[in-house]
């Protein structure tokens, strides 16, 4: 180097590369080289973070962390971590342009679910207002300086818009939030005799007593679900969906009613009043990525074999499914893999499933990328449940 | 139950387009293709050793929002690898895929984008085709709903998807190969598999299932979404040699 | 002998440093240049009064106008230029100053389909002066009523919605546009909606007869660009004929004659005599495409009325069957 001012000490020139160049040079065969150690030398096969192929990395949430808002989470995943803000908004009926509408068609629908009770119908109404109303709204930014790409005053990336629609997608598909949580309600003074036993309990009315007059929504709390990916190294989806669940379990409501003499709504600031969420399950995500042994595999069109031929003679094919992978890892591999799996009643239900950006990956795999998600399913409760 | 309708290079522009329409759920995609194509000055997007695929998807009625920048990524990673961007001309360059959803029913803000998938999934492979860039398999695409009851429907209309229970979309490659997976709802693998089974079948037609019985999938193999993806460039080749044909 | 070539753009583009804010806009995206001597062949042509494609200084392409299966869905071909139009409505909130009033909008977004000089996702000068256009003659001429959008005062009103898909591009997208939307806005019909008890209901398109919008008048537009120093104005021009031009002219004008909207935006001067004589020529022109979009528009109404009582006839075969 020219810039050496100390020729007195020249040391001779180094014929191999320090581990840490060669994983800057030649990433892949790094990678590879850690996966498929010589057979001679009794290693195992292992990443070269040190990791098994399916395992995590060590993962820690933390709850409540932030004062200002409704609930808080923070969750860290290796080096990926994200911060997770709920802000619960007001927000009157006669804001809503849709509210006084009634789809003809639906309004039978409509009346019956007023009558209120817990059945498969309310599930699916409840996914139906929490949608049209926008009742749940995640953002999800990519913070300045999280990787070395995002650069300050830039709009919002594709990633994280992508990253937005999947947490705002799977929010709604596994109705994880109840409708009825959300609902700010009135009931109307009963003017028959039983009125003066109604005020006398103040607005803890008895909603399912019929007879006197339709109690009726007169608001929706919304729910502003802010997730910063204060630091990205790999896998920000399970990240990000990582921090909204423990947010939202950390979610806490203030006591909300309508207040018929001033026409608003009022909110009570005792402590005591509060109410958390119930959410319907616990989806966790768990992310993979294919490494493949043939960087080739890709673009040489002759050596693509059929998927029988391929099956037949899978022993002979080099590939790895890397669960979690980390930012190195991830630029090594295109094909990804995500299920999003819960638990009910001690069976593994599949939440979300997708896979794309390659074709290594088919049912077997799969098959097997499910037990690992149910495991880390386990893990995840555990880690959420202490938080 | 109707089959696709799709033709080939209707625009005069674009390098390559076509469009395709699935009566059964409505939508009805136009696809362009500009390849390969000077990209502009974001550098640090281009790789150096092959081409960078960029996909659009403009919505039919709104304005694009994240749930296409979150299509586009799943279409950009599925049709990347199958693109072979390392050929004469394309390394450098880009492969800019516009869809336009000019039919059926708007993709509702927070709704699962994977319903219309197999019809963008199949426009963008027709225009591709049209636009002559160089890959490395065909596919085809499809999208199944199962309902409350667990039966299998093929092509859900949307008021059908909005009711099932679980939704995928598959992808197969001309060589069987899973391109793409996308499944929401409620569902364990053992239905899974069998949706899948079901979506091989509808994709390749005839399939030699594991004990060796060949099941006639959705009819004879031109039924299949693969036969009909190969006749329709095949009418299209036709009509392009016409003048070649007529002369022998 | 070379002929004189057309001063204005190139000149003004050395000379002038506001070059930049006065050329047309056509010059300005990085659709390949034309080369000098197709340049010279055109103009040169309509020195002896022809054009590329044989059409007359006054002659639209043959314009192709197909309805989808929704209403206001509109397919539009002039000549290589290809439109799609889709008019969606939706019930909203009218704004707050305008309790009246209903909303509508026309969104116009250019793609790397219609041209691989445009690009995805990014505004160019063509959409932001074709999307000024189409609103000053169509939206702030108010040929669409919007007062007529209210349904509750203050509460809830109808939002109409033009979206403008530039599938193909050859030239003169502002005129393509301007009778895809207007085409558009009178097939489209929005479902029913009525006010009880302070309820809106929506009626589906299957429960009561969806509604035609209320149009007041219809307003097109007539794109002329000049040439040789504005002793050649032609409409309808094609991609090629718009880059050789020296300026344009756009005249918004309906049906009745009443200018809506006249831009001189930008290029070289024109002569005054000939703009009045052009304005009497785009009435011409407007006159005769609004009958044409009405011939179509008749002939897919009646094609709907058709499969409609068909489908009536059905149903009630069905409902015989029942009863019996």
């Amino acid at each position: 180097m020219a810039s050496t001012t100390t020729p007195s000490n020249p040391t001779p020139p180094s014929l191999s590369l320090p581990p840490s160049q060669f994983a800057r040079l030649q990433p892949h065969a790094y990678l590879l080289a850690h996966l498929s150690p010589p057979p001679a030398s009794n290693q195992p096969s292992i990443r070269a973070n040190g990791r098994a192929a399916s395992q995590f990395r060590v993962t820690s949430a933390n709850a409540g962390s932030l004062t200002h808002t409704n609930g808080s989470a923070v969750v860290r995943i290796g080096d990926t971590a994200a911060v997770c803000g709920v802000r619960a908004e007001i927000l009157h009926t006669k804001d809503i342009a849709s509210w006084s509408v009634l789809q003809a068609s639906s309004e039978q629908n409509f009346d019956k679910s007023n009558e209120a009770g817990v059945s498969e119908s309310q599930d699916e109404e409840d996914k139906g207002h929490i949608q049209d109303l926008n009742l749940l709204v995640p953002n999800l930014s990519l913070s300045t300086g999280c990787a070395p790409g995002f650069t300050p005053g830039a709009p919002p990336s594709a990633l994280a818009q992508s990253l937005s629609h999947q947490i705002l997608s799977l929010l709604h598909t596994t109705r994880l939030v109840k409708a009825d949580d959300l609902r700010i309600w009135y009931q109307p003074p009963n003017l028959d005799s039983e009125e003066f036993r109604n005020a006398g309990e103040g607005m803890d009315v008895d909603t399912e007593e019929s007879g006197g007059p339709e109690r009726e929504v007169k608001a929706f709390w919304v729910l502003y679900i802010d997730v910063m990916i204060i630091s990205l190294a790999g896998n920000p989806f399970d990240a990000a969906w990582a921090s909204v669940l423990a947010a939202l379990r950390d979610t806490k409501l203030p006591k909300a009613w309508w207040d018929a003499d001033n026409e608003t709504i009022l909110c009570s600031d005792d402590v005591a009043d509060v109410q958390r969420l119930s959410l319907r399950g616990l989806p966790v995500s768990s992310s993979f990525c294919s490494f493949e042994g043939d960087i080739a595999a890709g673009w040489r069109a002759v050596v693509i074999p059929d998927a029988e031929e391929q099956k037949q003679k899978k022993g002979a094919q080099q590939r790895w499914i890397l669960a979690d992978p980390d930012g190195y890892e991830e630029g090594l591999s295109q094909e990804r893999v995500s299920v999003v799996v819960d638990r009910e009643n001690g069976k593994t239900v599949i939440v979300k499933m997708e896979k794309h950006g390659g074709w290594t990956v088919d049912s077997d795999d799969l098959r097997h990328l499910v037990d690992v998600s149910a495991e880390r399913w386990d893990e995840m409760k555990r880690i959420l449940d202490q938080c | 139950m109707v089959g696709p309708i799709a033709s080939l290079s209707q625009l005069n522009r674009a390098d390559g387009s076509a469009s395709y329409k699935c009566p059964a759920t409505g939508y009805s995609i136009l696809g362009a293709v500009n390849a390969p194509i000077e990209l502009p000055a974001r550098r640090d997007a281009l790789k150096p050793e092959e081409a960078t695929v960029e996909v659009f998807v403009k919505p039919g009625t709104t304005t694009a929002g994240v749930g296409e920048r979150y299509a586009e990524g799943i279409l950009r990673s599925a049709l990347g690898k199958i693109v072979l961007g390392r050929e004469k001309g394309f390394p450098r360059r880009g492969l800019v895929i516009t869809l336009t959803i000019v039919g059926g029913e708007n993709v509702e803000r927070g709704d699962s984008y994977l319903t219309i998938l197999p019809a963008l999934l199949h426009a963008a492979l027709l225009a591709m085709v049209s636009a002559s860039v160089p890959l490395s398999m065909t596919f085809s695409a499809t999208l199944l709903g199962v309902t409350k009851s667990g039966d299998i429907v093929r092509d859900p209309s949307p008021t059908a998807a909005k009711a099932a229970v679980s939704l995928h979309a598959f992808a197969f490659s001309s060589k069987n190969h899973l391109l793409l997976n996308e499944s929401v709802g409620r569902f364990e693998f053992d239905t899974w598999e069998l949706v899948r089974e079901r979506a091989l079948s509808i994709c390749q037609g005839a399939t030699t299932s594991t004990d060796g019985d060949v099941t006639m999938g959705e009819g004879t193999a031109s039924a299949s979404l693969n036969g009909f993806i190969r006749e329709t460039v095949e009418d299209q080749i036709y009509s392009d040699y016409a003048y070649k044909l007529d002369s022998i | 002998m070379r002929p004189a070539r057309a001063k204005w753009p190139k000149k003004e583009s050395i000379s002038d440093p506001r070059a930049g804010a006065v050329r047309p806009p056509s010059t300005m995206s990085k659709e390949a240049q034309l080369s000098i001597a197709e340049r010279d062949f055109i103009l040169e042509a309509l020195r002896e009064d022809l054009r590329l494609d044989g059409r007359q200084h006054d002659d639209y392409r043959p314009l192709d106008i197909s309805f989808g299966e929704e209403y206001g869905h509109v397919k539009l071909q002039l000549g290589k230029t290809h439109i799609i139009v889709r008019i969606s409505a939706e019930v909203t909130k009218p704004r707050e100053d305008r309790p009246f009033d209903g909303l509508f909008n026309i969104n116009l977004e250019l793609s790397a389909m219609g041209s691989p000089a445009w690009e995805n996702g990014r505004t160019n000068d063509i959409e932001a002066y074709a999307t000024n256009t189409l609103d000053r003659i169509i939206r702030h001429s108010n040929a669409l009523d919007t007062e007529s959008l209210c349904i509750l005062k203050g509460v809830s009103c109808w939002a109409i919605r033009a979206d403008v898909h530039i599938v193909d591009y050859d030239g003169n997208i502002t005129d393509a546009a301007c009778i895809a939307i207007m085409a558009g806005l009178q097939h489209f019909r929005r479902p029913d909606a009525v006010v009880r008890d302070g309820r809106v209901i929506v009626y589906g398109v299957e429960q009561r007869v969806p509604v035609a919008l209320n149009i007041t008048h219809k307003p097109l537009s007539v794109t002329f660009n000049t040439f040789n120093d504005s002793k050649h104005v032609i409409v309808d021009a094609t991609l090629k004929e718009e880059q050789a031009a020296e300026g344009d002219l756009v005249i918004g004008i309906n049906s009745a004659g009443d200018i809506c909207y006249l831009s001189k935006y930008a290029g070289a001067p024109a002569d005054a005599m000939a703009i009045v004589n052009k304005t009497n020529v785009a009435w011409e022109k407007v006159k005769e495409i609004n009958a044409a979009v009405d011939k179509v528009l008749q002939a897919d109404l009646a094609k709907r009325a058709k499969i409609g009582m068909a489908d009536e006839s059905r149903a009630e075969n069905d409902r015989l069957i029942q009863i019996e």
